[in-house]
Formats: C-alpha cells, structure tokens, sequence
C-alpha cells in the first residue's frame, strides 16, 4: 500500500481535528479561551463604561479583540512551540506534507475558539448592560469580524514560522505579546497612541482591520485620518505581504531547520 | 545508486556548531561526521554500532532527511536526502524512540489517525492498517487510552507503529528496544525479522551487542564520526582477530609472562585488565592450536590461575575496535 499523494485540505483537516482533539483533552485552554473572555469583558465593561453612549460596544470590541488576539495569533505560534516540547516537531517534519499546512490547520481551529472568545465577551458585557448592541451596520460588522481574524491569523502563521526556527519564540511573543496588543489598537484606538508609535503600530495587518471594525460599528467614530476604505486597503495590503512572507518564510524556516538540527531542541 | 542498494552514503560530514560563554560568547565547532561511505543492501538489517556521541543519531537523521549534511552525498532509494526529501519521505520511516515525540493527551490511535493522514494512507484503508500495526506491536487493547498513561514500553512501541503506518521500504531504528521488558525487546525484534521477510530494509542503531548479532547481517562500527569497520559479524570475527577468545585471571602476571603468551601460535591481540586485585588477560586467537592444557604449563607459577574459553562475541569485536580508534 503506498500512501497516495498527500494532499493540502487533508494535511488542513488532520491538523484542525488534532487541535481540537488536544483543545477538548487539555483543561488548561479554558483559560483562555472560556474564563479570559469573561474577566477582559468585565474589565472593559468597567474600563468603558464612562465614556459614553457607546461604551458597550467599545467594551465588546476591546475585550473581544484582546480575546481573539490571544487564541488566534497566540495559539497559533504556541501550538508549534509546543510540538518542539513534546518533540513531535521531528516526526511531523519528518511527514511528505508542508508543514505550513499543519500550522494552517491550527490557525484555523485558533480563530474558531477566538471566535468563540469573541462571542462569550459579548454576553458577558450584554448581560453587564442590560440590554442588547445594536450596531448600525450588522452585514458590514461581521465581515469586518472576519477580516481582523483574517489579519491576525496572518500574523499569528509568520509567528508560527519563528517558533520552528528557534526555541526562544515563546520568550520573545511573552515578551511582546501586550506591547503588539496596546500597538495594534486592540483595546482602544492606535490614534490615542504617542505619534512615533504609529509607523510600529501599521506594520501589523490587524491595527487598520480593527481600526475598520470601528468605523463600521460605531456611529460617529474618528479613527485613523484616511478613513475605512483606506483601512480596509491598507490591511489588505500587509495582509498579502504576511501571507507571502509566511510562505517564504516557512519554507526557508523548514530548510534552517535542517541546516541547525535544532528540531529536537526544547 | 546501483541495483540492490538501499542506502548509499558518499563522504557524509556533518559539523554542528554551539556557543561558549555568555556575553563575549565564542562559536564552537564539533564534527559529528568526518567522511561517513556507507551501501546498506536492500532487504537487510544492517546495524550501526558505536560509542555515545560517535554520530550514530546524527547519521540516522541525516538518512531520514531530519538533518542535511554540511558535505558529501546520501542517497536512500535513489533519492538524494538533501534535494528529493518529499519524494522520499513517503517511502521511509524513521523510529527515534524515546518518551518525547507523541501527542500524549490524545490516544494511541488518534495519535496514529493523525500521522496516517500526514502520509496520504489511503482513506479507505487508514481504519484497518491502524487496527493492523497496533495488534502488530501489542497495543490493541490500549489504543483509545491516553498516550499519557503509557509506560515507557508501550510508548516506544507506538514509536515502531507509527514508523511502519504507512509501510515504508526503509525503516530506521534508533535503538528501538531501549526501555522494553525483555518479553516486549523479543517481540520487537520478531516483528523486525518478519519487516525484513516482507522486503523493508532495515537501519538498525542499538547499543545492544547481541541484538546486532542476532538480527544483522552487516554491521558497522562508528567512532567519532568515521566508520572504523564494515563488515559481516564473522568478517569482523576476523578483522579483530579471531573466532575464538579465551581469558585468563591471576593475581598478576609478570612482563615476561605476558611477553611469552603474546608469542604463543594463534594469538593475535592480548588486552590486560586489572579486575580488583586480580588481571584479566583476553587473549584472540586467530586458530585452533593454542589449548588451555598448554597455558597452563606455559604458567606453572600460578595456581590460582582460571581459564575461561568462549566464542569472540560481537561486544568483544565492538571494544577492540573502538579502543583502537580512541588509541
């Protein structure tokens, strides 16, 4: 029986069913993907709720956003740090599929368990206010949902690509995980931000996706000067140039690898 | 590659570099390979033998497309490992054993489930060849436990099954009985033996002498990085000196005593060591002539004196050639 030519959607599929195989097996992801959720919408709830009319929705978009960014750009680089810690990195590596795909199929899986995140905060600050959102442009409010995902998961596979070459990636994210949170604009406006933080702040696909998010969510909001269309093109823009840089990366990744023989390192 | 060879290896170096030190840190370079020429025939065991760190694993991950090498050329079914790994993945399995290297939260068939899918199993047959290699290794009865609840044994088993899941034509163990009760080693090397009848070649590494004795055809002995012997057990027998090995212990024994058995016909290498307060000296012997009867009159000042008469074991061959390389 030789093994048919691997294809990608089954590598995908493989490796999405195994996320939530080890997601269901491992009580630690109730961390942050149930009880983290319910704390940032409280947080923000209490953060938000002065500032106006619209202060639930800044809550849901904040909190949201903070509980997104962890399970889908987080998950998607720890998932492969913790394939070098119990030394599957090898035996994975050593399989006839990309391995970029692998991490595809967790990118995916993070974003539906972000998505979930997303959905619990909601509740949470809802059930705080009293009453339900209404937001003035529900169509372009879920596709704009999407596109941030979108925007993070991009980041969330060129981070996987660092946690293949070198075992100190998850020291680094640790590091930089709040400071990219704060820069990206997740909990409240980049335009809050000290000026000489922007050229920083727009090197991350998802500060414009989020700054778009606002716009279409929030009636009256002042968010970055060249406004949603100039959003929604410029995440579009670092988006691609992520993916490019994710497939390049990775595939250069995979052959440093080799080169070193550090696969085995933890 | 010519016909019949499974594995070809042409002048294999590898070099690893690490650093030293902390802030002003020097980068040192270690040589794991020093020109490795290797042809491992199809359809064998052949064994690599050889000291801790003498690159064994090195080797074994260069071969597996693990690793590439600084220089030199390895072909494994004609493939070269540094440029064709995709094409030759499918067609190779590799068990590095070990706790580390599974999903321990999920179970073994999960476990199996996923890398079936990695190899492109047919769908159709993944169900049945999972069901099939775990009754092959002895784990059916423990398939839907957590791999976390496994005892080292049973891990290292579901290491062999997950390397023969997609039926591989070369198979690469690294020390693939390492951890089992004897019961479980026995069983494995079985299931090697009948791997090989069905037409796997397999690249054994082990530290067990008699395991390599018992299941390879060729052997080679590795010592830091350079292949000092390839042979045939018997080659080797002979390379080293001889099919027979006798031992001889006193409580010391005079330079001129040892200058006289050094002499006697048929003795081709004499290694003396101390034992607490008595000297053992191994002596190999190329042929049939020299009898205990004449030692021992050879001796007379010793009545202390035992001799032990036995076979040269492959540990004996194994010692003697990696203390010659260290010399």
């Amino acid at each position: 029986m030789a093994p048919s030519e691997v294809s990608r959607g089954r590598t995908l599929l493989a490796s999405v069913r195994l996320a939530v195989l080890q997601f269901l097996a491992d009580p630690q992801w109730l961390v942050p993907s149930m009880i983290a959720p319910v704390v940032f919408g409280l947080v923000a709830y209490e953060l938000f709720r002065g500032s106006g009319a619209n202060f639930a929705l800044y809550a849901v978009l904040g909190a949201g956003m903070m509980s997104m960014w962890g399970q889908t750009l987080y998950g998607s680089g720890w998932a492969t740090g913790q394939d070098r810690e119990l030394g599957t990195l090898e035996p994975t590596l050593s399989a006839p599929t990309p391995y970029l795909w692998v991490v595809m199929g967790r990118v995916v899986w993070n974003t539906v368990s972000g998505l979930i995140g997303g959905a619990i905060v909601y509740v949470v600050v809802v059930a705080s206010y009293g009453r339900p959102l209404s937001v003035p442009n529900p169509v372009g409010f879920v596709l704009m949902f999407v596109f941030v995902i979108v925007t993070l998961a991009a980041v969330g596979i060129v981070f996987a690509a660092w946690y293949v070459y070198t075992r100190y990636a998850g020291f680094v994210q640790n590091v930089g995980e709040f400071a990219f949170y704060v820069g990206t604009g997740c909990m409240f406006p980049v335009i809050l931000l000290p000026f000489w933080t922007n050229p920083v702040s727009l090197a991350f696909p998802p500060t414009l996706a989020v700054d778009a998010l606002r716009y279409v969510s929030i009636p009256g909001y002042q968010g970055l000067s060249w406004g949603f269309w100039g959003d929604v093109a410029g995440a579009l823009a670092t988006t691609a140039v992520y993916l490019a840089v994710a497939g390049t990366v990775f595939h250069r990744v995979e052959k440093h690898v080799l080169e070193t023989g550090n696969l085995s390192e933890w | 590659m010519s016909n019949g060879i499974a594995i070809e290896t042409r002048g294999v170096h590898r070099s690893f570099s690490s650093r030293k030190g902390f802030l002003f840190n020097e980068v040192v370079a270690t040589e794991a390979l020093r020109g490795v020429d290797l042809q491992v025939p199809a359809g064998e065991i052949f064994g690599l033998l050889g000291p801790n760190g003498a690159g064994k694993t090195t080797l074994t991950k260069i071969l597996a497309t693990l690793l590439l090498p600084t220089s030199g050329q390895a072909l494994v079914l004609g493939h070269n490992v540094a440029t064709e790994a995709l094409a030759l993945r499918p067609k190779i399995g590799l068990v590095l054993g070990g706790e580390r290297g599974l999903y321990n939260r999920i179970s073994a068939r999960e476990n199996l489930r996923y890398f079936a899918d990695l190899y492109g199993l047919p769908l159709a047959r993944r169900t049945g060849r999972i069901d099939e290699v775990l009754a092959r290794v002895g784990l059916s009865d423990a398939a839907d436990r957590r791999v976390e609840e496994f005892s080292r044994g049973m891990k290292q088993k579901l290491h062999i099954a997950r390397g023969i899941l997609h039926e591989p034509r070369v198979l690469f163990l690294d020390e693939p009985t390492i951890g089992l009760d004897p019961k479980s080693a026995r069983e494995t090397r079985k299931l090697i033996r009948g791997l090989v009848a069905e037409g796997v070649t397999i690249f054994l590494t082990t530290h067990y002498m008699f395991e390599a004795e018992e299941l390879c055809r060729q052997i080679a002995v590795l010592s830091k990085g350079r292949i000092v012997a390839r042979d045939t057990v018997a080659g080797l027998r002979r390379l080293v000196g001889g099919d027979r090995t006798m031992e001889l212990e006193a409580y010391g024994f005079e330079d001129a005593e040892i200058g006289r058995i050094k002499g006697m016909p048929g003795v081709s290498r004499l290694v003396a060591e101390e034992f607490g307060p008595r000297l053992r000296l191994t002596l190999r012997l190329r042929t049939n002539e020299l009898l205990p009867d004449e030692l021992l009159r050879q001796l007379p000042g010793h009545p202390e004196l035992t001799i032990r008469e036995r076979r040269t074991s492959l540990e004996d061959i194994y010692l003697d050639l990696v203390e010659e390389e260290a010399n």
